[in-house]
């Protein structure tokens, strides 16, 4: 079952919501119904067949499984490893399984068609184990209970599509005691986001896929694709952002603040602009686990004479790996490139700027900026979209 | 010269913005004065200046959002 997709989904979620609310109204922690939700939620969201009688536990439920306690183990033992010394080739090898689950998954179209190697959700998992092992290394998480750990990776509001939540925030959440202010405060910012998530998703999004987006998809020529790359670029925004905030509203109410996913991002006045507020969880993870991470050791190594070669590398690999993270068709890789190079070409001029003073600041030349951005971000979408590029027949 | 001196000459020099010294609270990434590429120079830079090694950069934006953020975040990594 699709989370947040259908009526069906939204009255099994009462079934999680309203004890999550009830128990916050009495207690100040509900770490054990954080859990319990959790696998309820899972097992409904993975088993096909649970609806049926007698009930069966679908190929995708043990996976889930076996990837979990995979992770798990991974997690506890690098810690263990951790405590006694800082070794740099065994911090690469718990990246490397920890990715591994991923790749295989990723990879399985090509080794094995028509099977199924990977669960709904396993990419945004694995990011948020990916920053537990991370933050192990740095010494910034020095313990993770395995039922913490589990909480955290598996919790059902974020499984399937994220937000990314981080584990030192996360964690923050979960040894939090609740005063009834706190609970109230929750339940506001979960009704907020909710009915928001309903405007955006089931009413904007829907009015622009019945009428706009799905008739242009039908149609063909130049005009039709420009129209297509609008509709396609606004329903990309309203269906994502309406599913964060439902993920992030449903969060709130079990007393864990998921951090915002998106801030108005058409709003963005160049694309870094835009970065800062599209995506917001998978961006930032990027920009400091990957970006940060690479330019850092290349400024210390001094690797390259100009630091801006460094830099240009850092996007590269981090909008490769965006558009890879996406999946494996060719178009996903050509969105994270068009990416790198819009990112590239930005900080180049931004630096030029400073000493010509083109581009100036007023409102005109913020309105100019942003009307930029946008028409630069959707012709990404498009991209992205594989109505046009090299995959498309 | 205090760790707050050193701070913002550091600073000073990698924003290539003077401003940095006497406003404390300017938005440094808000004003675009610093970015991600200036976020790493910074990063060296402080190493430089003080014969350090971050262990830890995962640090958020916010934690570095104004000169008085940073002189703050620095003070406290330095056990000041």
């Amino acid at each position: 079952m699709i989370p947040y997709a259908t009526f069906t989904y939204f009255g099994v979620l009462l079934y999680a919501v309203v004890p999550a609310v009830l128990l916050g109204m009495l207690f100040r922690r509900i770490r054990v119904w954080i859990l319990g939700a959790s696998l309820l939620m899972i097992l409904v969201q993975y088993s096909r067949g649970l609806v049926a009688w007698p009930p069966t536990l679908g190929r995708e439920f043990w996976l889930l499984c076996g990837y979990a306690l995979f992770q798990l183990v991974l997690v506890s033992a690098f810690i263990r490893i951790r405590q006694r010394a800082k070794r740099r080739g065994v911090f690469i090898a718990a990246l490397t399984l920890g990715l591994l689950p991923l790749v295989l998954a990723k990879a399985q179209p090509y080794l094995a068609p028509g099977s199924l190697w990977g669960f709904a959700g396993i990419s945004y998992v694995t990011f948020r184990a990916l920053d537990v092992i991370i933050g192990i290394q740095d010494h910034t998480i020095t313990s993770a209970p395995p039922l913490e750990l589990a909480a955290f990776l598996f919790f059902f509001p974020t499984l399937s599509s994220g937000p990314i939540d981080r584990f030192r925030r996360f964690a923050g959440d979960w040894e939090r005691r609740r005063t009834r202010a706190a609970w109230l405060e929750d339940l506001d910012g979960a009704a907020h986001r909710i009915f928001t998530a309903f405007l955006y998703k089931f009413i904007l999004a829907a009015l622009i896929k019945r009428y706009w987006l799905d008739p242009a998809a039908a149609e063909h020529g130049l005009w039709a694709t420009v129209s297509y790359m609008y509709a396609y670029s606004l329903y990309l925004f309203f269906d994502f952002a309406g599913y964060s905030l439902f993920a992030i509203g449903i969060s709130y109410l079990f007393g864990i603040r998921v951090p915002e996913n998106f801030n108005r991002p058409f709003l963005a006045t160049n694309i870094q602009d835009f970065w800062n507020r599209w995506h917001i969880s998978l961006s930032t993870w990027l920009r400091d686990r990957v970006y940060r991470r690479f330019t850092l050791a290349a400024l210390r190594g001094r690797w390259f004479k100009d630091d801006r070669t460094a830099s240009y590398l850092g996007f590269l690999l981090s909008f490769g790996l965006m558009g890879l993270w996406h999946g494996t068709r060719s178009f996903y890789l050509l969105y994270g490139l068009y990416h790198a190079t819009l990112m590239a070409a930005y900080e180049l001029f931004s630096q030029w700027n400073r000493e010509r003073r083109v581009w100036g600041e007023g409102l005109g030349w913020r309105v100019a900026g942003t009307v930029l951005t946008f028409h630069v971000v959707c012709f990404g979408f498009l991209l992205f979209s594989g109505r046009i590029g090299p995959d498309h027949a | 010269m205090s760790t707050a001196e050193t701070v913002l000459n550091v600073l000073a020099q990698v924003s290539r913005t003077e401003a940095v010294r006497d406003h404390l609270d300017l938005r440094l990434y808000d004003q675009h004065l610093l970015d991600s590429l200036a976020t790493v120079r910074l990063i060296v830079a402080f190493e430089e200046a003080f014969a350090i090694q971050f262990d830890d950069v995962e640090f958020e934006r916010e934690d570095w959002a104004t000169p008085g953020h940073i002189v703050a975040f620095m003070e406290q990594r330095l056990g000041k």
